[in-house]
């Protein structure tokens, strides 16, 4: 059985003053125990959306969706989520941020700050615990942001274009880092990006989604061994696999103009 | 282009600490200059514009009989009364008005129609109904501020980050846990700004109040003054409620650096 299981999920909303508006479409897929999947698609095709359905933020208003068999109905700490802009709590420091979930959890102070000081030596920021964000990089932010949804730890990790805010040097050390990270932790990801590039260097498989309304155009195994790292970025299996992926967002950037 | 000008004139460029106190005090002199040039060189007749030193005689003389500071108690105990009853009030229905729309619906309207009518306007109402002590200027500095309090805190809440409220229901957070840990933690910087602001306004509603009716406070001794033509004793409480809101201003600036260090600067 599949970890996450999306069956037949759509999503329509009203909006204010205007016609009925379909984001998501006939939107199933598993994702499978310790996977790597990816989403890709071209932007406004409710990406973000998807993820936030799983995440349980929004309700869809069919089909539903399923973790380990039970059903999604609400937001929970079963699934982190790592987002595209900076969600650090600015009030606490490094180390209460990784601690904020366990500290709710009502998990013990020592016990919270051991777990918490694995995690921030994972991301590479040992030194930063006491520091506030407002001190921090935006690279070192989605970091801490990382260890936080990874200290919960988390069923399913969901990630919405997390680096995407960040520059490209910036940016090819976070896929290196997160690369690095599952590796060991092998945690089920889904991992939303329009980044080609990164959707191939990190996933198992890749989903490119329809332009609106969003639906599933086709699932695109990356057949790429791991360990990997951006060297595979040149090599010809991943380039065939990227020639693949540009056309199928081409034809729907295209069709999304006319 | 002159070299001062071409290192000094670029906008929202940084100029040199030395070069921005001198300009400051520079300032700071040439209006005591102009001050004394009108007043010493007889340009003015003394009864309109008195001279430094008259006004700091008259500062001394208030506080040897003691008229200054029995007029400046009272306009404090008026003002923190007045002020800190307002914030009590309006900073958490200001953050439940902007973050739940239930709050907003039963709220904002009343709020929109009060803010809007002059307090100044309601003088003579509050007289008549509670006299002219204490209770009457509590009453006006309350209901000039608390309603504009209201609506910046609203603002501030309101403009709070959703993201960080969604993050944390996916670290497993109730709604309980995300008001009290989250969202009131994050309106912290922009209400101790709104507080800082609204203590100026609180100033000129209770000096109006002062100046319509009252036996003391420093509107009550400017208003006084002017009927014997003291122009010295109205620069002197004039000065005087300048100084008590500057102190006033730098202790909100130093009580948010210590209290919200993580804060960015505004």
């Amino acid at each position: 059985m599949a970890k996450l299981h999306i069956d037949n999920v759509a999503l329509r909303f009203l909006p204010k003053g205007g016609s009925p508006l379909t984001a998501l479409e006939n939107i199933s897929l598993d994702v499978g125990e310790k996977e790597f999947s990816v989403i890709v698609g071209p932007s406004g095709c409710g990406k973000t959306s998807l993820l936030r359905l799983v995440a349980g933020l929004i309700r869809p208003s069919e089909g539903a969706i399923y973790l380990d068999g039970h059903a999604v109905t609400r937001p929970g700490k079963d699934r982190g989520m790592v987002f595209q802009s900076y969600t650090l709590f600015p009030w606490l420091r490094v180390e209460e941020n990784v601690e904020f979930g366990l500290k709710i959890a009502g998990i013990e102070q020592a016990e919270r700050k051991r777990i918490a000081q694995r995690y921030i030596a994972e991301v590479g920021l040992e030194g930063f615990e006491r520091a506030y964000p407002k001190q921090l990089s935006g690279g070192m932010m989605q970091r801490v942001a990382l260890a936080r949804a990874l200290a919960n730890d988390p069923e399913i990790l969901l990630m919405d274009e997390p680096f995407g805010a960040l520059d490209s040097q910036t940016r090819s050390l976070m896929q290196e880092l997160l690369l690095k990270i599952w590796e060991h932790a092998h945690k089920t990801v889904l991992f939303i990006t329009h980044d080609i590039d990164e959707a191939i260097l990190l996933g198992d498989r890749v989903y490119v989604m329809t332009a609106r309304p969003g639906r599933i155009k086709e699932k695109i195994e990356v057949d790429i061994a791991r360990p990997r790292s951006v060297e595979v970025l040149t090599s010809d299996r991943f380039i065939a696999i990227k020639r693949r992926i540009m056309a199928l967002i081409h034809e729907e950037a295209v069709r999304a103009m006319a | 282009m002159l070299p001062f000008v071409e290192a000094y004139f670029a906008p929202k460029t940084d100029i040199p600490r030395r070069v921005y106190l001198s300009v400051s005090t520079l300032v700071g002199v040439l209006g005591l200059a102009l001050w004394c040039a009108l007043a010493y060189g007889g340009l003015v007749r003394p009864d309109f514009l008195p001279t430094p030193v008259a006004v700091v005689k008259a500062g001394i003389a208030g506080i040897e009989d003691g008229s200054l500071l029995v007029n400046t108690a009272a306009s404090v105990t008026e003002i923190m009364t007045g002020f800190v009853l307002a914030s009590i009030f309006a900073v958490p229905i200001g953050i439940l008005m902007g973050s739940f729309k239930i709050v907003e619906a039963s709220v904002e309207p009343v709020t929109n129609f009060v803010r809007y009518l002059p307090v100044s306007a309601l003088i003579p109402l509050l007289i008549l109904w509670v006299g002219i002590d204490i209770e009457e200027k509590v009453a006006v500095i309350f209901i000039g501020t608390f309603f504009q309090q209201l609506i910046l805190i609203a603002d501030v809440s309101r403009g709070v980050s959703h993201d960080l409220l969604d993050v944390s229901y996916t670290l497993g957070a109730d709604r309980r846990t995300v008001v009290t840990r989250v969202l009131i933690p994050a309106t912290m910087p922009g209400v101790m700004d709104t507080l800082r602001v609204t203590l100026g306004w609180a100033w000129t509603y209770l000096v109006v109040a002062e100046l319509v009716a009252a036996n003391k406070g420093l509107g009550y001794f400017i208003l006084n003054s002017m009927r014997g033509l003291f122009t010295d004793q109205i620069f002197l409480g004039i000065m005087v409620i300048g100084l008590l809101g500057l102190i006033a201003d730098q202790i909100f600036k130093l009580a948010r650096n210590w209290l919200l260090p993580w804060a960015a600067n505004p």
